[in-house]
């Protein structure tokens, strides 16, 4: 467990977004994309997660709804709102700004 | 959009909280459930999986508590927590919290009440009146300044229709007396023009308005009531209207009630209890010229609509113009220095008076901030102590993670809810004192209410008292050394200091408070001078009662006859040496302007001078000495020539000799020369403050049978008690005639004594703050003695059980006492002694005015220094006992 790649401070809400923006998801299969996706690289900690959650729903950029998953179980789905649509836009041309430029440090050091 | 999002989630977060808690809850507790069931498949053994998914989450609980965080909720919660958690500590600490409340809403209650003085007098205006196009007109005064009009220039602005669409006019308020059933009451008059209500706006509640009919000389006379005296002397009975009242002895009829809500023209907070038209005005004061254009004074305000389309500077214009072309018609009285236009918002009463109402405020502020600041440093004084008595519990909440923000926040809100709950207690406390006046049976009627602006300015300042003073002490609580807080509960690094901020509060208390009783001091120094001042004429024995025989339908022959049976009866009565007739208050002169012969009369030089009004006799029933010539006597007759007694100061003044015999002087306006046939000793009048600043007024007595006048009571001179003369005086008067109004009954001494009554409030206005800032820097005092004792318990323990007696500790704490205190009482007298050794330098403005001179008194600083003495000893008592009770083994062992 100790081997994953901690998540900068702010990627965390960039990758909610980005996996939210195809469908509405449950917490447990956010968690579980992000890290199929990033095969097994990047882990999600429950710990992280849900105060991630709770803050991009307290800053208007997602919803929840309480909802039935595919196995027919209750869970609570979260999806983008329009300004949540735009804040992804935001955060994309920020990390590709900054990983370019992480990217020039290591290439020309 | 989004701001929708945010408010729907943070307003479920409040007030949806436990919803959103049970949410969070099963949303972990389903993520737990299908992680365990995903390890489960990847053939891990059950019970594994699920220590394995409880160890990852970690703890449920901090989870929850860094949602709430990212929720926003954290502050809201803690406010919400602090706010509980402080009214539970104040409820449980009852015996620090029910004296501070008091002593915030003593403090804030003085403050709300004056405040709701200034506000009705100088900040509160009617809402009735749409004050657009509305301008205010002031003729400008010889000097050039804005001053009141006469009612001819009114009638001229009014002509004006060009600039004004309309015009109206009210007298300054006025004093009047009419009847209420058997007795007379004082009342504020108004006279005004037919035109009032429509230039304002406004509509009578009940009846009508004045026609201009009735504004016409000779018409009868009517007026419209306020709606006050209308619910408070007529039972709110629409009845009242038609019904006739007799004001200075005139039969009015009540044609109408005021609009509710609306007070006077003046926006003064006093209440006018009577509209009546002008002409009314020349009937009541018995003198026609009041409405001409030549007359002494001009009372007139004048207000009016501007027509459509035209400006203030047009408006102006047509008023410079009028003021030139009347200079030229009547080069004697109109001076032609223009006249001021203003809109009626810039204009609070009058250009000349509004600095001076601003001046007065200042001065109620003032005092306000005295007030405020002894509330306030007695509240800071109390909290200090109370932090600094917890600084243990604060190090510890520090030690264990609280963050300095927390416990400020924590110490703000409780001394916030101290705050607003003395705020609370201080609205009371004003509501009451502001009902109390209203109760009180005053001639004027001031509307004090404790409206919105007040309440707002409560809030305001409770607001403000709370977080200033919660402040510093939770600062300074914040800013300690936790190893050593936790550790002692000695002496803490600053208890060594005798000038620490809590001492120096006491010390500016103490301060303040001498001060303020200094100035009592040297105003009850000036009700004694006043009160010692040598009167000139009799006081003892001598009784007066006057009646108003017009208001009971007496025409003047009656009258005449009505008052010489009455004296015959009065005098009957056993021990009655001496009676006389008179008219008005008696030794209460009507300032007049009077010429001199032989004055340059060109150069306008009019002088002042006091008329009073006597009869035959009226000099040795008083015992005013005649030192030339002769008293007025029944020589003095109608159809004789005019004649007068004159004080010794106007003879020497005036006239450059004691002995004026057969000199002669005019009244400014009139034409008959008045010959001075007497010198009168000089003598005092019935005002004692007056005295004070002029104790030798230019007087003169004139006959008023000579002026055609009638009298208007009786005055009896005894040699025994002249207040058991009074009942009996009365009975005379309605066995006479049971419908005779008692207009006034009383005393010489009880005259003197009425006009003492504003200096005397004035001092137990300054008195009383002062003896409560006093007494609640003793309650600091107290809080600071009884702290410094509790933590110098092991101190003292070492002394005693070193040998130290009572005495060395009692003696320990009382030079704690003394030295606050004594920097207090030390800086307060100098400042007291240094302002009336100013005041004494300016007694003497300039030569032949003598105001009067305040000395510093022994025998004042000695009873304040005893004061102060006094609080200390009150103070010091409780801790000096239980630091002399103290038990060495036990305050050693008490670590």
């Amino acid at each position: 467990v100790s081997d994953q790649t901690d998540l900068i401070q702010g990627t965390l809400d960039l990758l909610i977004l980005r996996t939210i923006a195809l469908e509405p998801m449950h917490g447990w299969a956010i968690a579980q994309r992000i890290q199929q996706i990033s095969d097994e690289s990047l882990r999600v900690q429950q710990g992280s997660l849900y105060p991630a959650l709770h803050r991009l729903e307290h800053q208007g950029w997602i919803t929840a709804e309480w909802g039935t998953s595919e196995a027919n179980r209750k869970a609570r789905f979260y999806s983008l709102t329009k300004a949540g649509r735009r804040q992804l836009e935001v955060e994309v041309s920020k990390w590709e700004r900054l990983s370019a430029g992480v990217n020039l440090v290591l290439q020309r050091t | 959009m989004r701001a929708w999002y945010i408010l729907r989630s943070r307003l479920r977060s409040v007030f949806f909280r436990d919803r959103r808690e049970d949410d969070l809850s099963e949303e972990l507790r389903l993520h737990l459930e299908r992680q365990t069931e995903a390890w489960i498949a990847q053939g891990i053994d059950p019970a594994e999986a699920k220590q394995r998914g409880r160890r990852q989450f970690g703890n449920i609980e901090s989870l929850k508590e860094e949602s709430r965080d990212a929720r926003g909720l954290a502050t809201w919660d803690a406010i919400v927590r602090d706010t509980r958690h402080a009214a539970r500590r104040l409820v449980h600490d009852w015996r620090f919290s029910v004296p501070a409340v008091l002593l915030l809403g003593l403090g804030i209650g003085a403050n709300t009440a004056i405040f709701s003085v200034i506000n009705a007098a100088l900040i509160r205006g009617s809402s009735l009146i749409d004050v657009t196009g509305l301008v205010e007109v002031f003729p400008n005064g010889r000097s050039g300044a804005p001053m009141l009009a006469t009612y001819p220039a009114y009638q001229d602005i009014a002509a004006h229709t060009e600039v004004f669409a309309s015009a109206m006019t009210a007298s300054m308020p006025d004093a009047v007396t009419y009847r209420d059933g058997s007795g007379m009451r004082q009342g504020v008059a108004e006279f005004a023009s037919a035109s009032y209500m429509d230039v304002l706006g406004l509509r009578p509640s009940l009846g009508r308005w004045f026609t201009a009919d009735e504004e016409r000389p000779g018409a009868g006379l009517v007026t419209v009531i306020g709606h006050r005296i209308w619910t408070t002397r007529f039972g709110a009975d629409p009845a009242a209207v038609g019904r006739t009242l007799h004001i200075e002895g005139q039969p009015v009829t009540i044609i109408g009630v005021a609009p509710e809500g609306y007070n006077a023209t003046a926006k003064l907070g006093v209440v006018t209890d009577f509209w009546m038209p002008p002409q009314a005005f020349a009937v009541m004061r018995g003198v026609p010229r009041v409405l001409e254009r030549n007359a002494f004074e001009a009372p007139f305000f004048v207000k009016a609509r501007l027509r459509d389309g035209v400006t203030l500077a047009q408006a102006r214009a047509a008023m410079d113009s009028l003021s030139r072309r009347l200079a030229v018609e009547y080069p004697k009285d109109e001076p032609g220095k223009g006249i001021t236009v203003l809109p009626a918002g810039e204009v609070r009463i009058h250009p000349g008076i509004d600095g001076f109402l601003k001046g007065v405020a200042s001065l109620l502020v003032g005092v306000l901030a005295i007030v405020l600041a002894i509330a306030c440093s007695s509240l800071a004084t109390l909290l200090l102590v109370r932090a600094s008595a917890r600084s243990k519990e604060v190090a510890v909440r520090l030690a264990i993670g609280a963050t300095r923000r927390q416990i400020i926040r924590h110490l703000l809100v409780e001394s916030l809810l101290l705050s607003l709950a003395g705020g609370a207690a201080g609205c009371t406390l004003a509501w009451w004192a502001v009902r109390g006046i209203a109760a009180l049976d005053l001639p004027i009627t001031m509307d004090l209410s404790v409206d919105v602006t007040v309440l707002m300015y409560a809030l305001t300042l409770s607001v403000f008292t709370g977080l200033l003073f919660g402040l510093a002490p939770a600062l300074k609580a914040t800013r300690l050394d936790l190893t050593s807080a936790i550790r002692q509960d000695g002496e803490d690094g600053g208890s060594r200091r005798r000038f620490t901020l809590r001492n120096g509060l006491v010390v500016f208390q103490v301060t303040v408070s001498v001060v303020l009783l200094a100035a009592t001091g040297v105003f009850l120094q000036a009700v004694t001078a006043a009160r010692a001042q040598r009167v000139g004429f009799a006081v003892d024995g001598v009784a007066m009662l006057r009646t108003d025989p017009r208001s009971a339908g007496y025409a003047d022959g009656r009258t005449a006859v009505l008052f010489d049976e009455l004296r015959t009866r009065i005098g009957r009565l056993p021990g009655v040496d001496t009676t006389v007739l008179v008219r008005g208050v008696v030794m209460s002169p009507a300032g007049l302007p009077v010429v001199l012969e032989g004055d340059d009369t060109s150069a306008r030089s009019t002088r002042d001078a006091g008329s009073i009004w006597v009869d035959t006799g009226f000099f040795e029933a008083l015992d005013i000495p005649i030192l030339f010539g002769r008293a007025i006597d029944d020589r003095d007759r109608p159809g004789a020539p005019a004649t007068a007694v004159v004080s010794e100061t106007m003879a020497r003044q005036y006239f450059g000799a004691v002995n004026a015999i057969g000199r002669r002087f005019r009244i400014e306006g009139e034409d008959a020369w008045v010959t001075i046939v007497g010198v009168a000793r000089d003598t005092g009048t019935d005002s004692r403050v007056d005295d004070l600043v002029d104790p030798t007024p230019r007087l003169f007595f004139r006959s008023f049978r000579q002026a055609g006048h009638q009298p208007t009571g009786v005055l009896a001179r005894t040699s025994g008690d002249a207040e058991r003369l009074l009942g009996p005086m009365q009975r005379e008067l309605l066995a006479i005639d049971p419908q005779l109004p008692i207009a006034m009954a009383r005393t010489m001494a009880q005259e003197l004594d009425a006009s003492l009554l504003l200096p005397q409030a004035v001092a137990g206005f300054l008195g009383g703050i002062g003896v409560l800032g006093l007494t609640l820097a003793g309650v600091g005092l107290y809080a600071v003695i009884a702290f410094t004792v509790a933590r110098k318990s092991r101190e003292i323990g070492i002394r005693m059980a070193l040998g130290a007696g009572r005495g060395d500790v009692v003696g320990d704490v009382a030079r704690d006492v003394a030295a606050v205190l004594g920097a207090g009482a030390a800086t307060g007298l100098t400042l007291a002694v240094l302002v009336v050794l100013s005041m004494r330098a300016f007694s003497n403005p300039a030569p032949g005015v003598v105001f009067f001179s305040p000395s510093v008194d022994p025998l004042q600083l000695l009873a304040i220094v005893g004061f102060i003495l006094a609080v200390g000893v009150a103070a010091a008592f409780v801790p000096a006992r239980r630091a002399a009770k103290m038990n060495p083994l036990s305050a050693l062992r008490h670590e």
